[in-house]
């Protein structure tokens, strides 16, 4: 779908300034390379102008190509580390929580549950996954969780 | 007719936590140290179940409620027997009950661990630290009899994600207080 509008672009842009989209397609499928390559070795932008001049890009435009580099490269690694493989990654989380009035065994009874709705991803497909809390759960749940907020935070 | 005070405690247990349908099998095991016939066991069985039950529904929690809901001409010590007995194991039977009721699949065991990506196919060198974290979950009890369900899922979440569901959480912490203190 990006690359249909990508394509799209490139045949517009092919029309705006005469050229043949046919060549176009391919020095843009070769420049591409390079950006790629940068971003997986995690390439600093004089490197990247020093790839592009020993490619045989002139000095100027090689310059020009580096600040952009340095500008958005942030914005395309975590972009990259986005797309890395994640296992069940949890996509949202809702919750309702209320108080037990009776039930079949307890005429009264007023205890309070708390229910939550985990969103996960498995594979392409979305599922979802209820479970039910007591408060003490929740409160030693929300107690881990700040254990492995601080732990992440150590490595970041 | 039973040989002992800790034979009565506990066959009012028993009694207690078998469903309906367990309490023929109940009576019978029962029999041979009450020494009385299958039915007398059955009806014995079957009142015990009641009567505990029914002190645990209604929430009864003083003598005089208990022994008013047995007959005029029962045996006097008897009565007063069974009265202990079913004060002393009150709240753990009303624990039992709750824990009993029916409800969505329960949480029962949690564990994380915290991992740092390296490498993937879009970047070669990295250090992402990520979270793992595995829900134990335990179907309906109620649903699966004797032998619950008990699955594990393990679902891994960004530090981004983390922080959004604590701020989830933390939210709940506050509506809980609100609640608390109304």
């Amino acid at each position: 779908q990006q690359v249909e509008r990508f394509l799209a672009q490139l045949s517009d842009f092919a029309t705006m300034n005469k050229i043949s989209l046919g060549p176009l397609k391919n020095i843009v499928k070769s420049i591409l390379l390079v950006p790629n390559g940068a971003l997986k070795r995690n390439l600093s932008s004089e490197q990247v102008k020093a790839d592009f001049i020993a490619l045989g890009l002139s000095e100027e435009k090689a310059s020009y190509f580096a600040e952009q580099w340095k500008v958005n490269s942030p914005t395309l690694t975590r972009l990259a580390v986005g797309q890395t493989l994640m296992i069940n990654q949890l996509i949202d989380m809702e919750w309702k929580f209320g108080v037990t009035a009776g039930s079949s065994e307890l005429e009264k009874v007023g205890s309070i549950f708390l229910q939550l709705k985990l969103v996960i991803k498995k594979g392409s497909q979305l599922e979802n996954v209820y479970v039910e809390l007591t408060l003490p759960q929740f409160y030693s749940f929300l107690h881990e969780m700040e254990r492995v907020k601080t732990s992440l935070e150590s490595f970041s | 007719q039973a040989p002992s005070k800790d034979a009565v405690r506990q066959l009012c247990q028993e009694c207690f936590s078998s469903p309906p349908a367990a309490l023929g099998p109940l009576a019978q095991r029962a029999c041979p140290g009450l020494a009385a016939g299958p039915e007398e066991a059955e009806q014995l069985v079957s009142a015990l179940h009641n009567l505990t039950r029914h002190v645990v529904y209604c929430g009864l929690t003083r003598a005089e409620d208990i022994l008013s809901l047995f007959p005029e001409n029962f045996h006097q010590n008897l009565k007063n027997l069974l009265t202990k007995i079913i004060l002393e194991n009150i709240s753990a039977w009303r624990n039992e009950a709750q824990a009993s009721q029916i409800s969505l699949p329960r949480l029962v065991d949690m564990d994380w661990r915290v991992d740092i990506k390296t490498s993937s196919d879009s970047i070669i060198r990295m250090a992402v630290p990520t979270c793992l974290l595995q829900l134990k979950i335990q179907e309906d009890a109620a649903l699966c009899g004797n032998n619950p369900v008990v699955s594990a899922l393990t679902v891994e979440l960004s530090k981004e994600t983390l922080d959004t569901m604590l701020e989830g959480l933390g939210r709940i912490r506050d509506q809980l207080s609100a609640v608390a203190n109304k």
